[in-house]
């Protein structure tokens, strides 16, 4: 397919460039940033940064408290999951508005996915007793393209999170691959 | 405590001290877990085979958790790391033996803070499961 020929796949998709794909504003953290949290993070990752936990610890590195590990950003933001049902969902959480971009994919025959790209930004860490939102934007989607793996688009949006205040703490960015395996353009 | 790494020391080409992880499925799915991923690839074998994968796998979240980790150990508890951008490659499952490598691409002195750019890679008994750079800011 050369660039000159339409994509109706493309042009569905191409409206929800620079929108949200959560409606009804950002998306607010289940949960306070909280210790017991954090402990199960580190536990997991045996992370034994002091700063984590230890109040002393994060003083002599002029800290105020302890801090949240800064990979967890995007854990404090994770909704509460409906277990039930959650494999023939492919895994997502929650049930989902079907008006999406990804679902556009799925139903056009590019339902497989691939994570290709995660891009994290921390403008500062976080304490215990913050509360998070997030929201996501569709930042780009590239014209259908031949793979290795088969022919799809790559899908990239941003998580902007913020704090109580509204202020951005970070963010996101992340890519992937929805394509058909085996697929030829 | 162990100490923050000094700025002053550093120099383009020097080590990330190396990080080594023999994976199992325990680490997988507490990593999983403890990000409150419950997609059933990171926890449960049979599902993730019909999928198409050998085994669990790893979640992204703590693949970024274990960079994290990786730069933290190496460079102290006064660091703070202000990204991680990686390619995402093979996945890692249970049996897998992890390396975490990187080194000092590039110093730079802003706001009187030392921040320190690094390469990241990630690989595994498959190939590269992760790829990319990330930063590292230090008190000066």
């Amino acid at each position: 397919m050369s660039e000159e020929e339409t994509d109706p796949v493309w042009d569905q998709l191409a409206d929800w460039i620079g929108k949200p794909l959560t409606k009804g504003g950002p998306t607010l953290s289940p949960e306070d940033v909280n210790l017991p949290m954090i402990r199960h993070w580190i536990d997991a990752m045996d992370d034994r940064n002091p700063v984590y936990e230890d109040p002393a610890a994060a003083a002599e590195v002029g800290l105020d408290s302890v801090v949240a590990p800064p990979a967890m950003l995007q854990a404090w933001t994770m909704p509460r999951p409906i277990l039930e049902g959650i494999a023939e969902r492919g895994g997502v959480p929650t049930e989902i508005d079907p008006d999406n971009p990804i679902n556009i994919l799925d139903e056009a025959g590019f339902a497989a996915t691939l994570a290709t790209n995660s891009e994290l930004e921390f403008d500062r860490y976080l304490k215990p007793g913050e509360r998070l939102t997030s929201e996501s934007v569709l930042e780009s989607v590239s014209k259908r393209k031949q793979t290795g793996i088969g022919t799809g688009y790559f899908v990239s949006w941003v998580n902007t999170f913020r704090d109580q205040n509204g202020e951005v703490v970070g963010r996101q960015l992340f890519r992937i691959l929805k394509f058909n395996p085996g697929g030829t353009l | 405590m162990k100490p923050t790494i000094s700025f002053s020391s550093l120099k383009v080409g020097d080590a990330v001290t190396p990080l080594d992880i023999s994976l199992t499925a325990t680490m997988i799915v507490a990593g999983a877990v403890a990000s409150r991923d419950f997609m059933p690839v990171h926890h449960d074998k049979e599902f993730a085979i019909s999928q198409g994968a050998p085994d669990i796998f790893m979640n992204i979240l703590t693949t970024n958790g274990y960079i994290a980790r990786f730069l933290s150990d190496w460079a102290g508890p006064g660091a703070r790391v202000a990204n991680i951008r990686i390619r995402l490659g093979v996945p890692a499952i249970p049996g897998h033996h992890l390396e975490f490598r990187g080194e000092i691409l590039k110093l730079e002195m802003q706001d009187d803070q030392g921040q320190v750019e690094v390469s990241i890679k990630v690989t595994n008994e498959m190939g590269d499961h992760a790829t990319g750079t990330a930063m590292v800011v230090l008190p000066t």
